[in-house]
């Protein structure tokens, strides 16, 4: 049946058994599967500590599964790595850049590493307004950025790589409302170009403006996993807090 | 790709405000240190000329060739100017002459106590010290520093290779560091010659030596900043190990050996070898002194039989007599010093050879070091090693025996008695105080010229070999220990 | 309040990772710098001994003190001077008294084992020197900026907490735990010296107790340093950049440059120099009395032994004569270099002075006697021996030092006349400057580590009052 799926579209992201135990012993993420299409946005949303960020990190081979795989264009991230983070764009919870360097010379840096070396100062110019970085900052040190402003750039930076998949990790945490409101859109028209994008957020109302598919996580295990279709009438907030305290419950109760 | 990280490296150390800040301290250190060895170097060149010409003045007056002496001094090396090492440790100058053995006197640093209260800073000292504590400030948080800033997670969301990044860590820091730290090390060599100070063909390779270990070292405390760096996620923890190991390869280590290797091998002291020379020189003197007993005695008995058989007034032949007697006595006496010489060669031989034991111990423990292998070959380089002491006393003991051959020569030439008070006792005059001196000085113009030892090539080029590859191979080895570290780092 | 924030600063220095490694570093660096000091005392006091014994023992077997060549005099080891070197390993430990021409110091330390020049030695105070001022630099530098950093500061002043009580707290805490920990560590690290039979008097133990303390009093003054610098930056990056261009700066480089200055500036006439002026006036001398000596004459019929005395008689008048001139225009040329020197290392001193360091090497030199004046204390001592000697060796042969002679005494019977005893010889002692007058010669320079502790501490203070704790 899988291989059915496989023919009809190929996943461009693919969490097949993930499993991650830390060395500490924490079980961070149970044997969750999931899969993102090319064009797809999948939202994950989760309390703190359910393993967004140790989901992420797998794709991104940061750490290595305990069980179970990551794929990305079916390469499997820890067999081939380098081959797979050409593949993927990545934004963090909490961007952090050179701060000695301006933001120009930030973007510049990381547009090279990840393999493209022809872009010009307009395009990093178009890049930094396409997410509302003012102007006035482009040739600022970074060292004085807000935390929003340093997002905006971080988000830029995925936008250049110009990679299939995008991974971010609570991208909208900082931005002001225009700014929310606006990488909304900028997902979006990633979406249309069809780029896969899985993200994290705490924000409810936003994952169910975007979202393609939205996974609820707690305690390392997907414990509702529905496309937006799927959704459409109800309400998501309530819906989140029955999972959350549904599954409590029946933790406490087991 | 490793090109633009190399570049990246490159542009974050010349950008960052700590750049400019130690590149100015370190340049101004350097030029400074350079400045004060010159002034130091022209005001020991000064002061040994004239020591050398007042020298040659005192042989120039003297009347008598007897109890002549010379001193010999040791000739200043422009080299000190970069490394003063021993210089100002070890005697300046030595007698030479016939009663008192090579000893080297009046160092500076006993002469003028003032300057061991806190020692020298030359050139060799701002490397040893200062650049490598530079180097690794620049390098201590080269990666746990990225990663507690986040861009090693976004840098390696991109298709990098651990090992490209950690060449391009070390190469750009290198190029970053070391290009700009040419500028006073070249300017440094331009004062050596706006000051007009005259160095040879040999002084050249050896300064370009020189120059070439500083980089060495300087290179191998930017990769173990680089290697620490890998070692810790925090750079304030990575900080506090690079001190901690700055201070133990800097400071401890090269001192610690030393100490070490004097309670391993100890060697005999001053006062034990002079007690056995002296022990000897006693039993030698005893002998002779009652052979000679013996000879006067029978001479004695000679004479006055002589006398009894002719009559008494032959005084001139007995004058005669009395004088070739004399003069077997004295070459009976110049043997038994030559014995005595001897003897004393041959312990002193001994304890050289201990003291080379213990010398090489102790710099083997202190080449655990690097900065250690790095002194020994700036001293080796500029002459003013542990050598300097036996080098010069050896040229000074070749010396010494010229000299003592020719005035011996002199002596026997001239028939020269100044300088000896005669007491006549006669039974008329009473006694009679006769001192032969001279008014006229004599000529010494034919006197073997003193030339002062030099460092060697061979021993440079050693010391470059040796020293030079030790640094190389702790570089290779704190690399691999990043490029190692580097593979397993956790780069969230 | 205080006590709440003095009672967490200690806890947290006394659990951070930092403490444990830097406290380990240091103490044991502290403990082999006590190991290293007793040891080598114990070294030097046999090569004393031998070479003391060496000097007797050239004596046996002499009939007369008249044939006696040399006498040697050594400075006695001092169980502190391994501890605190100073310019012991410069000085000459060895003077030969039996001459009449001035007294000179040879052997030093350095001079004859120069393994131990190549890098110096490693003593109590060079630890103080490096490693202490380090220890309280890296604990101290993030005082402030590293709370800022990690967005403490701004949570604990989200309280009702004073500023002052803060900063207070906050120095008297670190100060409390580390000079403790030192102490601890030094304490134990002096049991050493009894352990390995270093036995010190109780003169000793208190110029010992005064030296550690000037050591903390320097370690007092990094500390305090390090959080005003700590206190006047945002970045902890920043703070310890500063920071250690202040430590190189002040504690490599003030030092010696200072007195490669004062050896520009003050102009010193060289030994050598002087030596030959000295030389070129005895020659003049000696051209001056020869006709004088060949003046001699003695009664005609006298008996030939007593001529001996005679002759004896005359040349001492004449030497003594000479002697006086020689010492007249000497003494005048050695005065003048030392008052030069005088000069010279008062300069040096009040420049290396701005730095710390100096003070606390200077004042631990002071203590320990091994100052720079410890060569002048043995020269003089020695030259006041050298007339105790010569006094000795008149009424013993009724000749004056320095007449180098060969004596023999053939006795007509056959009989080997008696051996001279040495212990007769006057004994050599060294004391030591007096405890008050090393103590009030170490005086200013721990006073100026004094004030720096509060200057600094006034300026953490101060600076932390208008602290930005955003
Ligand atoms: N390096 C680590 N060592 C040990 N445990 C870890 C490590 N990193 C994360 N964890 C644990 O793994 C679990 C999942 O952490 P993760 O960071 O993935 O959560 P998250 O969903 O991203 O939370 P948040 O919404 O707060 O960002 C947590 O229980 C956390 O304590
Ligand atoms: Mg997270």
């Amino acid at each position: 049946m899988s291989e059915n799926i496989l023919t009809i579209e190929k996943p461009r992201l693919e969490a097949i058994n993930l499993t991650k135990r830390y060395r500490d012993g924490v079980l961070a993420l149970d044997n969750i599967s999931f899969s993102v299409q090319p064009g797809e946005i999948f939202v994950m949303l989760g309390g703190n500590g359910a393993g967004k960020t140790t989901t992420i990190n797998l794709f991104l081979n940061f750490i290595e599964p305990t069980e179970g795989e990551a794929r990305i264009d079916g390469i499997i991230t820890h067999k081939d790595p380098l081959a797979a983070k050409e593949r993927v764009s990545f934004v963090s919870e909490n961007v952090m850049l050179y701060g000695d360097f301006t933001a120009v010379q930030n973007l510049d840096y990381f547009s090279r590493i990840g393999g493209q070396s022809e872009y010009t100062k307009d395009d990093y110019r178009d890049a930094l307004l396409r997410v509302n970085l003012a102007e006035e900052a482009h040739h600022k040190k970074l060292r004085g950025f807000s935390k929003g402003m340093r997002q905006k750039c971080g988000i830029a930076i995925a936008i250049l790589k110009g990679a299939p998949a995008i991974l971010l990790d609570e991208p909208t945490s900082g931005l002001d409302p225009k700014a929310g409101h606006d990488f909304i859109h900028l997902l979006k028209s990633l979406q249309k170009e069809g780029k896969s994008i899985l993200m994290s957020t705490h924000d409810i109302f936003r994952a169910k403006a975007i979202a393609d598919t939205i996974a609820i996580m707690n305690n390392g295990r997907i414990i509702m996993l529905k496309k937006s279709s799927e959704l459409a009438g109800c309400n998501l907030e309530e819906l989140y807090m029955q999972y959350m305290t549904g599954h409590d419950g029946q933790r406490l109760a087991g | 790709m490793l090109i633009t990280l190399i570049e990246k490296e490159l542009k974050a150390i010349l950008q960052s405000p700590k750049f400019v800040a130690t590149f100015a301290v370190c340049s101004l250190l350097m030029l400074l240190s350079v400045f004060i060895g010159i002034k130091e170097f022209q005001a020991q060149q000064k002061q040994y000329d004239v020591a050398v010409s007042l020298s040659e003045q005192g042989i120039q007056e003297s009347t008598s060739w007897r109890g002549m002496s010379y001193k010999a001094y040791r000739k200043p090396d422009p080299m000190q100017i970069f490394v003063s090492g021993l210089t100002n440790d070890i005697g300046r100058w030595s007698h030479i002459s016939q009663e008192s053995s090579v000893k080297l006197r009046n160092s500076v640093y006993s002469d003028d106590p003032i300057f061991s209260v806190f020692r020298f800073i030359d050139f060799a000292f701002i490397v040893q010290v200062v650049l490598s504590l530079f180097a690794i400030l620049f390098t201590y948080d080269a990666i746990c520093g990225e990663r507690e800033n986040g861009t090693l997670k976004l840098l390696f969301s991109n298709a990098i290779k651990r090992s490209h990044y950690i060449i391009a860590k070390c190469v750009g820091s290198w190029l970053g560091l070391v290009v700009p730290i040419m500028i006073p090390i070249l300017l440094s060599v331009l004062m050596v010659i706006a000051f007009g100070i005259s160095l040879e063909g040999s002084d050249w390779l050896k300064l370009f030596g020189l120059m070439s270990m500083s980089i060495f070292l300087f290179t191998f405390f930017i990769v173990l900043g680089v290697f620490i760096s890998s070692l810790t996620r925090r750079s304030n923890i990575s900080f506090l190990f690079a001190l901690v190991i700055w201070v133990t390869f800097v400071l401890i280590i090269p001192r610690a050996g030393v100490m070490a290797a004097g309670q391993i091998l100890p060697v005999p002291r001053v006062a034990e070898i002079e007690g056995q020379r002296d022990a000897f020189a006693k039993d030698k003197w005893a002998i002779f002194n009652e052979k000679s007993m013996a000879r006067w005695d029978s001479y004695n008995q000679n004479t006055s039989e002589d006398s009894d058989s002719s009559c008494g007034s032959n005084f001139v032949f007995d004058e005669n007599e009395l004088w070739e007697h004399m003069q077997k006595e004295d070459s009976a006496r110049k043997i038994v010093e030559r014995e005595i010489e001897a003897y004393e060669t041959r312990l002193q031989e001994d304890l050289q050879q201990r003291k080379s034991g213990q010398e090489r111990l102790a710099f083997s423990l202190s080449r655990f070091s690097p900065s250690s292998a790095y002194q020994l070959a700036a001293m080796t380089l500029a002459g003013t090693d542990i050598n300097l002491k036996s080098r010069n006393i050896e040229v000074m003991n070749n010396y010494r025996t010229q000299f003592n051959n020719y005035v011996d020569n002199k002596i026997s030439e001239t028939n020269d008695l100044s300088g000896v008070f005669m007491i006549e006792i006669s039974s008329d005059d009473g006694v009679k105080m006769n001192n032969k001196r001279d008014e006229q000085t004599i000529d010494a113009s034919d006197m073997p010229k003193y030339i002062p030892a030099k460092s060697s090539m061979r021993q440079s080029i050693d010391a470059l070999i040796i020293d030079g590859g030790l640094l190389g191979l702790f570089i290779i080895l704190a690399f691999a220990g990043a490029f190692l570290r580097m593979q397993k780092y956790d780069v969230r | 309040m205080l006590k709440v924030i003095v009672e967490k600063e200690i806890r947290e220095i006394l659990g951070s990772v930092k403490f444990v490694i830097t406290f380990g570093a240091c103490a044991v660096l502290i403990l082999l710098s006590f190991y290293i000091g007793a040891a080598n005392h114990k070294a030097n006091v046999e090569q004393y001994n031998a070479a003391k014994a060496e000097n007797t023992r050239q004596m046996e077997g002499l009939t007369s003190w008249m044939s006696l060549e040399q006498h040697r005099i050594f400075l006695p080891p001092q169980p502190l001077a391994a501890l605190v070197t100073g310019s012991s390993n410069d000085v000459g430990r060895t003077i030969d008294v039996h001459r009449r021409s001035e007294l000179a110091a040879v052997d030093s330390k350095f001079n004859e084992d120069p393994i131990y020049a190549v890098f110096r030695f490693l003593d109590l105070t060079f630890i103080f020197q490096i490693v202490l001022s380090l220890f309280a630099i890296m604990l101290g530098y993030d005082a402030i900026c590293g709370e800022k950093e990690r967005g403490t500061l701004r949570l604990s002043f989200a309280n009702p907490v004073p500023r002052a009580t803060y900063i207070l707290g906050k120095l008297l805490g670190s100060f409390i735990t580390l000079v403790t920990a030192l102490l601890i560590a030094i304490l134990l690290s002096c049991l050493i010296l009894p352990l390995l039979g270093v036995s010190l008097t109780g003169d000793e133990w208190i110029r010992l107790a005064a030296i550690i303390g000037t050591g903390l009093l320097y370690f007092g003054v990094f500390l305090t340093l390090s959080v005003f610098v700590s206190s006047r930056t945002h970045r902890t990056s920043s703070a310890f950049l500063a920071l250690l261009v202040i430590w190189v700066v002040s504690v490599l480089i003030v030092p010696r440059s200072a007195t490669l200055l004062a050896g520009r500036a003050v102009d010193v006439p060289s030994i050598d120099e002087l030596a030959a002026q000295k030389t070129s006036f005895s020659r003049q001398l000696w051209t001056e009395y020869r006709d004088a000596m060949g003046s001699f004459s003695a009664p005609k019929d006298i008996d030939p032994h007593d001529m001996m005395t005679h002759f004896n008689k005359f040349m001492d008048s004449l030497s003594t004569e000479r002697e006086a001139k020689m010492k007249v225009f000497s003494d005048r040329l050695n005065e003048d270099r030392f008052n030069r020197q005088v000069v010279q290392q008062k300069f040096a001193f009040n420049v290396a002075r701005v730095s710390p360091a100096a003070s606390m090497n200077l004042a631990a030199a002071n203590l320990a006697g091994t100052s720079i004046g410890l060569k002048n204390r043995f020269h003089e001592t020695a030259m006041e021996y050298r007339k105790v000697f010569g006094d000795f060796i008149r009424e013993k042969t009724g000749m004056n030092l320095g007449g180098g002679m060969i004596y023999v005494e053939i006795n007509d019977d056959g009989e080997k006349p008696d051996p001279i005893d040495p212990s007769e010889l006057p004994v050599y002692t060294y004391s030591p400057k007096p405890l008050m007058a090393s103590f009030s010669a170490a005086f200013v320079d721990i006073g100026i580590l004094a004030l720096f502790n509060l200057i600094f501490f006034v300026g953490a203070f101060v600076s932390f009052i208008r602290y930005d704790v955003r």
